[in-house]
């Protein structure tokens, strides 16, 4: 039996193309070059670093020269916010957001919160998505960025981008725009100049790349700082030696989800469904919201912690992820669903699938099948 | 090396009360001289000897060896066999010492030498000398060698002053059949030699107090084994993983151990369903400790070792220790039952299990800890209990699930 990988928001499987041009690139007698080098191995390099940034370009919707790459998506947007502020001190010291943001933002935020940054954050709703209204009056003259997710990583929500630019504009048109598409990137139309976005980050392990790296959009007219001094490599952005096989890669597996990207939306919809209907006979609860993206689906257990159903199913050889952990000292429960206001007890239980577009019908179909054989082994009533 | 007179460097580790045996001493010498050369042994070959009340160490070279190992060559193993000595049950403390024969000119000679060096290194400004005559054939007394080799010290260090009452290094001068300089003595874990004592089973769980339980009763001379009940899925791979990692700490000082990991999950499910909420942990323990007796009859030990500390937890009230004492026929060791977690903790972080042991992945589920356990159970609570049990099948079916790790 194969194992089946539901944890694709944690990390992807690379795809045999992008592992196939990794060691061509690493074995090549030519492709080894540093981009810096004047000579003709670093020209190639250079040549090569470039051919990826206009394919991702052309992709995303951006310049080639907009696009810079890191280490990973953290780095990413690290850079983009600290980044920015660091480089438009007039720009205001008010930054925008939410409570559900990944740790990278959030850590970085209370990073500049400690340096005197003022920070609102925005309430979210029981749909994962932060209340209009409230951001309409939250902007201010001296509002520096807006910085949210496009789809969250626990719960699959998708950030009213549009609606949010829109406000913006009309509130504060200096006002930048920060997007975190980690999640999002291969699997909703992602059109930078037309979302109205100034920065957005993005990695590769997220989309059957490798790890260790990560790419940075960021708007000609936008200034940013660098977090790597060195060699000022990348337009001073982002010094250190180019790695020419990792952007390569990135641009490879990019333009592989983006061929099929309507198609696997469809049928990942499906498998969505398919899952939802085969609990809700054990009285388990979607989380996700009914308009979030179809590859996250974060589903609640009742009296069944989410910890044991992880490494039950991983002993059927399903890998799913949780972020409740099962210890009676530190009761760690998911802040983004809290903060959508969902109830402790379900929280508690939430156990989230993260489909990938290769995953298949029968790979749901198994897994059902093994949560409901699950329950009848290990389940245990509350007395 | 500054020095350009010879001397060896080795190691001088001194006993503590195995000293005051009596008939018994050889065994408990030799106990210790074998545990020194098995943790010393990756480090390399050394020749380990009793001599006057006590132990050296010295790198062994074959005779044929081109480059000779020693301690004076390589300072950085020289410090780590210091560690490691001093971590073997039944040593006091241990110094690193020069080594070399002669008369006062030569004592005297080397002395300045190893100041010197002393002084590359850190500036002190006090010190004192304190001398040692084993050998009474020497001309001069021990007051007679302090003064004067203080003297020449001084002369040729005139930065230095003498201060008897709080120096900042103390120089001991040692003569017996050799001459021996040193300043530093590192304290040991003291105790008795592991494996001269007998062999116990320690109930190791992933907490602070089990591994602290199983290092103060090997620092008693015991030798362990340890059992850990495991009850995937309910526990990750990677609680058992900590237990191993916590049962290799253990292992520095108390020498190989065999881990038995029971599968406990069946049993588990099986008590859950059939015996009362309140009662749970008091049963569940009682069936580990015969499943831990069974293993210890089959591996030799002749105790239990547990973590317990009274009171701590509603298990670990002195109402449930009866209960669950009352199906183990061995001696249940509970070297903590008088410890405050506090000092507990601090033993825990002396040993270095301490970061290992909060690492957050639990032995044991909450989903099997009773909201409100009973913590003065009576002898019917126990009864009613264990009546929809099959006790003995349960303890069969543990022993009959158990992987036993090499440490």
């Amino acid at each position: 039996m194969f194992l089946i990988y539901l944890d694709n928001s944690a990390t992807t499987r690379p795809l045999p193309e992008v592992a196939a041009y990794i060691a061509e690139e690493l074995s090549g007698e030519e492709s080894y070059g540093n981009p810096g080098s004047l000579h003709r191995l670093g020209y190639l390099a250079e040549k090569k670093q470039k051919a990826a940034s206009e394919t991702i370009g052309k992709i995303l919707g951006c310049l080639p020269e907009e696009i810079y790459y890191t280490s990973c998506g953290s780095e990413s947007v690290n850079t983009a916010i600290r980044g920015y502020v660091h480089a438009n001190k007039r720009a205001g010291r008010h930054i925008i957001s939410t409570h559900t943001e990944h740790k990278a933002t959030l850590e970085s935020l209370k990073f500049l919160e400690e340096s005197g940054y003022e920070v609102t954050y925005l309430h979210v709703g029981r749909d994962g998505k932060p209340d209009l209204s409230e951001l309409e009056e939250a902007i201010r003259p001296d509002t520096a960025l807006l910085t949210f997710t496009h789809v969250n990583n626990e719960t699959g929500a998708i950030l009213p981008i549009a609606e949010i630019d829109r406000i913006r504009r009309r509130k504060n048109p200096n006002t930048k725009i920060h997007l975190d598409c980690v999640q999002s990137l291969g699997k909703l139309p992602i059109r930078l100049s037309d979302m109205g976005v100034d920065l957005a980050s993005f990695s590769g392990h997220k989309i059957h790349s490798a790890k260790g790296s990560g790419v940075l959009f960021a708007k000609k007219n936008c200034r940013i700082s660098p977090l790597i001094l060195g060699g000022g490599q990348q337009r001073g952005i982002r010094s250190g030696t180019e790695s020419v096989y990792l952007s390569g890669a990135f641009a490879l597996a990019l333009s592989l989800a983006e061929k099929s990207r309507e198609e696997s939306y469809l049928r990942v919809t499906m498998l969505k469904k398919k899952l939802s209907e085969g609990l809700t006979d054990l009285g388990a609860t979607v989380l996700s919201p009914d308009d979030a993206l179809p590859y996250v689906v974060n589903v609640s257990f009742p009296n069944f912690e989410a910890e044991t159903m992880l490494h039950a199913l991983e002993e059927k050889d399903i890998f799913v992820s949780t972020v409740s952990a099962c210890s009676s000292k530190q009761k760690k429960i998911s802040y983004v669903l809290l903060a959508m206001g969902i109830d402790m007890n379900l929280s508690k239980n939430a156990v989230r699938f993260s489909f990938s577009r290769f995953n298949t019908s029968e790979e749901i179909e198994r897994t059902v099948l093994s949560i409901h054989e699950v329950y009848n082994k290990y389940s245990v009533k509350r007395g | 090396m500054t020095s350009n007179t010879d001397h060896e460097i080795v190691i001088l580790a001194r006993m503590g009360e195995i000293a005051l045996k009596g008939l018994n001493r050889g065994r408990f010498e030799h106990q210790l001289i074998s545990n020194l050369q098995y943790r010393l042994r990756q480090l390399g070959n050394f020749h380990i000897f009793q001599s006057q009340s006590r132990l050296w160490i010295e790198p062994k070279n074959a005779p044929d060896e081109v480059n000779p190992s020693s301690f004076a060559a390589d300072m950085s193993m020289a410090k780590s066999c210091l560690t490691a000595v001093t971590e073997v049950f039944g040593i006091v403390s241990a110094s690193l010492v020069w080594k070399f024969e002669g008369g006062f000119e030569e004592i005297s000679a080397q002395a300045l030498a190893f100041v010197e060096d002393l002084l590359s290194v850190k500036k002190y400004k006090t010190f004192k000398v304190e001398s040692r005559r084993g050998d009474k054939r020497f001309p001069m007394d021990s007051p007679a060698i302090c003064t004067e080799l203080g003297g020449r010290i001084l002369e040729a260090f005139p930065e230095l002053t003498v201060d008897v009452h709080n120096p900042e290094f103390t120089f001991y001068v040692e003569i017996r059949e050799f001459n021996y300089l040193y300043i530093e003595k590192i304290y040991g874990h003291r105790g008795l030699p592991v494996g001269t004592a007998g062999k116990g089973m320690l109930l190791l769980s992933g907490g602070i107090d089990s591994p602290v339980a199983g290092y103060m009763m090997a620092s008693r001379g015991m030798k362990l084994e340890a059992v850990y009940f495991h009850s995937y899925p309910y526990t990750s791979e990677r609680a058992k993983e900590k237990v191993i990692d916590l049962a290799k700490i253990v292992s520095h000082y108390a020498g190989s151990m065999v881990l038995h990991v029971v599968d406990f999950t069946a049993i588990q499910l099986e008590l859950y369903n059939n015996s009362p909420q309140d009662m749970l942990t008091i049963t569940m323990r009682r069936v580990m400790f015969q499943i831990a007796e069974g293993l210890a009859r089959k591996s030799g030990c002749k105790a239990l070792i547990t973590g317990e500390s009274l009171g701590q937890v509603a298990s670990q009230t002195l109402e449930a220790i009866c209960l669950t004492d009352e199906v183990a026929k061995m001696p249940v060791f509970r070297p903590l039952i008088g410890t405050d977690k506090d000092d507990t903790t601090l033993i825990a972080r002396r040993i270095g299990t301490f970061e290992t042991s909060i690492l957050p992945y639990e032995d044991c589920c909450t989903v099997f800890v009773a909201k409100h356990p009973k913590t003065r159970p009576l002898r019917v609570d126990m009864d009613h209990a264990e009546k929809n049990l099959n006790i003995e099948e349960l303890v069969e079916k543990g022993l009959a699930g158990v992987e036993s790790i090499k440490i």
